[in-house]
């Protein structure tokens, strides 16, 4: 038989990735509540930045809209639960999660036939438009509500703090997520979509079946997306569209990806958890001049590095590799 | 639809065209997408705002000053931050990078100017022209006039003087321009200046017209982007049709539809308009359509 994913990296990842995990898990008995929010914004913002990383990182298909997943994802839970009054909690939580999956599952699908024939630039635009026109239907159509905003289920267990059960479950989808992405990066799949990146056109002609590849990377990370918006939605227990359809969504995955390294699966996780701690914990305070200085930090970011953190590591190990090669002649 | 919702459409349309032609010149000869051309659009507003409250300068006597003030600021954002980023990095990080003196200048703006809505009122701000039935304030056809003489002259200059000729012949073919001695980076620079030029100029002809305030750059970003990729990438042809286009989709969704819905119209036409023609309606096949 053969495994889903192979090669020693695969599993040293596979590895790192559940301790990381468990560590991660063990920080809210350490910490205060306020600091298990953060822990919470951070575990999303990962999340998130490494669904968006399945196409976006791998196949250099940046999308400029993943928020439409995120409220789409939202909304769908959102809309089901009230429409399944009286369930248990649990249960409805859960069919509704797995129905927002396949739903922004089948919405990917749909809008990657016309979208994903566009390249670079133009994929961008056109998944900021698809962002758009999600969120000025939800909000403008009445029945969606949302404008008006939805409650969603209270599903946090008794005898658990809201704010742990939140970050544990965010933690356990980002895990979810991190690994889906580990076995796509190892798989034939991440192959084809890493040859996309550097040049599709060749790929092709080397028999790489590119668009299906680009297709099923969209579907994953659109699907994964959608996962983090139902928990996130939940977390928040009143959505409207303004709240889940948020820009910075859009582009602060992007960021982290940058900050982190573009590409890799530990560069946005990196890259999510240094911005987090600068936003929220370094500058919390300073309300008047917060988007000042994020954007400051952006445009220093792009301009220092602009292979990211691992960029500047990889480099670093590149000359040490040809420095040992050196003096070994 | 009536007339007078055509006018209307029209005038704004003006203003989409002439906030976005800057815009398309600096994606169509540079490859650059200027997230911050919302931000440069509100400057000029800005900039006409305070010339015309703390001096008493009339905002079209100021046009021309804030049209040069924003061609040096272009130049320079050009020469010391894109430039280094598009060679060291990618035309995608340079999105980024824009995108982050958008955040800048939208939170610099809201320090200086607090929040609130400004908007330019010259003292002809409430007089009117009537024909026949349609009524057209007398600020808003200084807004379309304006626009559509701008365009024509940036028309004229790229297709008649040695400027847009190696303008032209750079979004063309970098490489065999600067071999026949155009000196490249120059020629960015004053693309980047002539582009930041007409956003100012769009922002006090979108002063003059309606209010503003600082988070609106987004939406003129946007707009920008919408307008580009209808009218064609480069050509200030295609800013002027694409922006009549939206200015009058917008007006007449807004009335036959209902008022929430002109924004998705908007995005759905963007959306189609790349499927079935992305190079846009009038477009050049430049370095970012291409």
């Amino acid at each position: 038989m053969k495994l889903f994913v192979s090669g020693r990296q695969a599993w040293v990842s596979i590895g790192v990735t559940l301790a990381g995990t468990l560590l991660f898990a063990l920080l809210p008995l350490l910490l205060s509540p306020y600091g298990v929010r953060v822990g919470q914004l951070f575990v999303l913002a990962a999340g998130l930045a490494v669904a968006w990383t399945v196409l976006g990182g791998f196949s250099g298909y940046w999308s400029f809209g993943n928020a439409a997943f995120v409220g789409t994802g939202a909304f769908t839970a959102a809309l089901l639960q009230l429409a399944l009054p009286g369930w248990p909690a649990g249960s409805a939580f859960m069919v509704a999660l797995v129905a927002a999956m396949l739903l922004n599952g089948l919405l990917a699908l749909a809008i990657a036939w016309p979208i994903l024939r566009l390249r670079g630039i133009y994929f961008a635009i056109a998944m900021l438009g698809v962002s758009q026109v999600c969120f000025e239907l939800v909000s403008n159509i009445d029945s969606l509500r949302g404008a008006l905003g939805v409650n969603l289920m209270d599903i946090v267990p008794r005898g658990v703090r809201p704010e742990r059960f939140y970050y544990w479950a965010l933690l356990l989808a980002t895990l979810v997520i991190v690994l889906v992405a580990i076995a796509v990066r190892h798989s034939k799949l991440g192959y084809g979509l890493l040859a996309i990146r550097e040049d599709e056109d060749t790929a092709r002609m080397l028999g790489v079946p590119t668009t299906r590849y680009k297709m099923i990377a969209f579907v994953i990370s659109a699907m994964l997306t959608a996962m983090m918006g139902v928990i996130y939605a939940h977390n928040l227990g009143y959505i409207t569209a303004n709240s889940v359809y948020r820009g910075d969504f859009n582009l602060n995955v992007i960021v982290y990806s940058l900050l982190g390294g573009m590409g890799t699966i530990i560069g946005p996780i990196i890259g999510a958890g240094i911005m987090t701690y600068v936003t929220q914990v370094l500058l919390g305070d300073l309300l008047d001049t917060h988007m000042f200085i994020t954007g400051l930090l952006i445009a220093v970011l792009v301009l220092a590095a602009p292979n990211g953190l691992y960029g500047i590591y990889d480099n670093y190990r590149l000359r040490m590799r040809r420095r040992k090669q050196e003096t070994q002649r | 639809m009536t007339l007078q919702t055509l006018v209307d459409g029209l005038v704004l349309g003006g203003l989409f065209s002439l906030s976005a032609v800057g815009f398309s010149l600096l994606f169509g000869v540079l490859g650059v997408v200027n997230l911050a051309h919302g931000a440069f659009v509100l400057i000029g507003g800005y900039a006409a705002w305070t010339l015309l409250d703390r001096f008493g300068i009339d905002p079209l006597l100021a046009l021309p000053l804030i049209m040069l003030g924003m061609f040096c600021l272009g130049y320079a954002f050009q020469r010391t931050v894109i430039q280094w980023a598009t060679k060291r990095a990618s035309l995608l990080a340079s999105m980024l990078l824009t995108f982050g003196f958008a955040l800048m200048i939208r939170n610099a703006l809201v320090l200086i100017y607090s929040p609130d809505f400004k908007s330019v009122t010259p003292a002809y701000a409430f007089d009117s022209l009537s024909f026949g039935e349609v009524t057209v304030g007398l600020t808003r056809v200084a807004a379309l006039v304006v626009s559509v003489v701008l365009l024509a002259l940036l028309a004229a200059m790229l297709r008649y003087t040695s400027l847009g000729r190696t303008i032209r012949a750079t979004a063309q073919q970098e490489q065999a321009a600067a071999l026949c001695g155009v000196n490249i980076r120059h020629v960015f620079a004053l693309t980047a200046g002539v582009s930041a030029a007409f956003a100012g100029a769009a922002g006090v002809a979108i002063g003059l017209v309606m209010p503003f305030s600082p988070p609106d750059e987004t939406l003129w970003t946007i707009n920008a982007f919408v307008v580009v990729t209808l009218g064609g990438i480069g050509s200030p042809a295609g800013a002027l049709v694409g922006g009549l286009i939206l200015g009058v989709i917008n007006t007449a969704t807004a009335q036959l539809v209902g008022a929430a819905f002109p924004n998705a119209m908007m995005f759905l036409l963007l959306v189609l308009m790349l499927v079935v023609r992305p190079a846009g309606l009038l477009g050049n096949s430049f370095k970012g359509s291409r």
